[in-house]
């Protein structure tokens, strides 16, 4: 077996990207991604041993990367909480909902009992997403703009109250993504119902 | 029960299995009618397509149990916050035992494929609808404030799940939490709920707008 380059897998990332955008998930075959990269199929399955892996390294990654530089942005000492929390929602919801994010997420749920997808996706993406929100409501509780809790467990109630309204439907295919624009009641009713669960009384 | 519930009640208990064992796709009308026995017409005369028979025994489990729990939450009156807290250890206890984690990812997984993802959301729909009217008379008695009912359902069952549900989901944890851990979970989700629903809190609509 030949070594693995960084170059080469990186080569086939760029081409499963392109061939995941322009035929979707189901239509890729290992075969369209093996023909612009050249090589044999023993190479590439060398590299990436299936499809869903592939998949899931293409789009989790770049999404993951979004995710934690829209929540890293979470300023702890900005004067208007509720606004801020708004802003992160809003953002951080239009990354988690577009349609590739949604797709990658089903994937690590329905793939999770055979392969170690749905693992990678709760240590690199949900734990130290939760992690960081947890961390900004710590600062957030300990100059007393909310009332002293765990700030994981405040955390974990804050990211789900945020797709309440949504994550049903999502999960089960009766909406592919959901227009930023729609997004921003839901967010706004989830941040209040969040900062009317936690304010200091 | 009638000859006719108890062949009803075969063909879904035979359908769940091999729909587990095999999926939606490695499952057909013809494994399950040789199961069970009989002809194809006697199992398409009780289920008109192989994605209504999958979702009728995907949501057979959930539907009983929540039959039940609905029953027991209307008639714990006195305390509501217990009754909520209760209510709520229970869900996470369904919710969260293995075999309910194992539909919700077959449900998750197979949606898209087969099509079946408008029927689960409408079945989904429909047992929410009924912790709605609950919360509901709370709003109407003066327990909680007054706002969207299903809005608020939405946002019980978020606090509820999220503490555990996706580490199970994502097969990152294996055993089902015990009923202290569901006890703990429910009971930090309901106070936070009930903060924010409570008679005094600001309306979230209102809020909402400005």
């Amino acid at each position: 077996m030949k070594t693995k380059t960084e170059s080469k897998r990186q080569a086939i990332i760029q081409a499963a990207a392109e061939v995941f955008r322009e035929v979707g998930f189901d239509r890729a075959s290992m075969s369209d991604i093996r023909e612009r990269i050249g090589g044999s199929k023993a190479t590439l399955y060398n590299y990436f041993p299936s499809k869903e892996k592939l998949f899931f390294e293409v789009m989790h990654h770049a999404k993951e990367v979004e995710l934690e530089a829209i929540t890293s942005e979470l300023d702890a000492d900005a004067k208007d909480l509720r606004r801020e929390l708004v802003r992160f929602g809003q953002k951080f919801m239009t990354v988690l909902y577009s349609a590739d994010a949604i797709a990658v997420r089903r994937l690590a749920i329905a793939e999770s009992r055979h392969s170690d997808i749905g693992k990678l996706s709760f240590e690199q993406a949900t734990v130290p997403i939760e992690n960081q929100v947890a961390e900004f409501l710590r600062k957030v509780m300990k100059r007393g703009a909310l009332r002293t809790a765990d700030p994981k467990i405040a955390a974990m109630h804050l990211l789900s109250l945020l797709e309440s309204e949504f994550l049903q439907r999502v999960l089960l295919g009766v909406i592919d993504s959901v227009k930023p624009e729609a997004l921003g009641g839901a967010v706004r009713r989830a941040m209040d119902v969040f900062l009317s669960g936690y304010e200091r009384r | 029960m009638s000859k006719s519930d108890s062949k009803r009640q075969a063909i879904l208990e035979n359908a769940y299995r091999l729909f587990r064992a095999q999926g939606f796709d490695g499952t057909s009308m013809a494994d399950i009618t040789s199961q069970v026995g009989g002809s194809k017409a006697t199992l398409y005369s009780h289920f008109p397509s192989k994605e209504e028979l999958f979702v009728e025994c995907m949501m057979a489990a959930l539907e009983n149990y929540m039959s039940d729990t609905l029953t027991h939450l209307d008639a714990s009156w006195s305390d509501p916050e217990a009754a909520l807290r209760n209510f709520g250890t229970s869900v996470l206890n369904f919710i969260c035992s293995s075999e309910q984690v194992e539909v919700r990812r077959l449900m998750i997984a197979e949606a898209a494929r087969s099509g079946t993802g408008k029927l689960f959301f409408d079945k989904i729909s429909a047992l929410r609808s009924q912790i709605s009217s609950f919360l509901a008379v709370c709003m109407a008695s003066g327990l909680l404030r007054r706002d969207d009912p299903d809005l608020a359902a939405d946002h019980l069952g978020a606090l509820l799940e999220a503490e555990i549900l996706e580490p199970l989901l994502l097969h990152v944890r294996e055993a089902a939490p015990d009923e202290e851990e569901t006890a703990h979970a429910a009971r930090r989700a309901v106070a936070a709920f009930l903060r924010a629903y409570a008679p005094t809190a600001p309306s979230i609509k209102a809020a909402a707008a400005s």
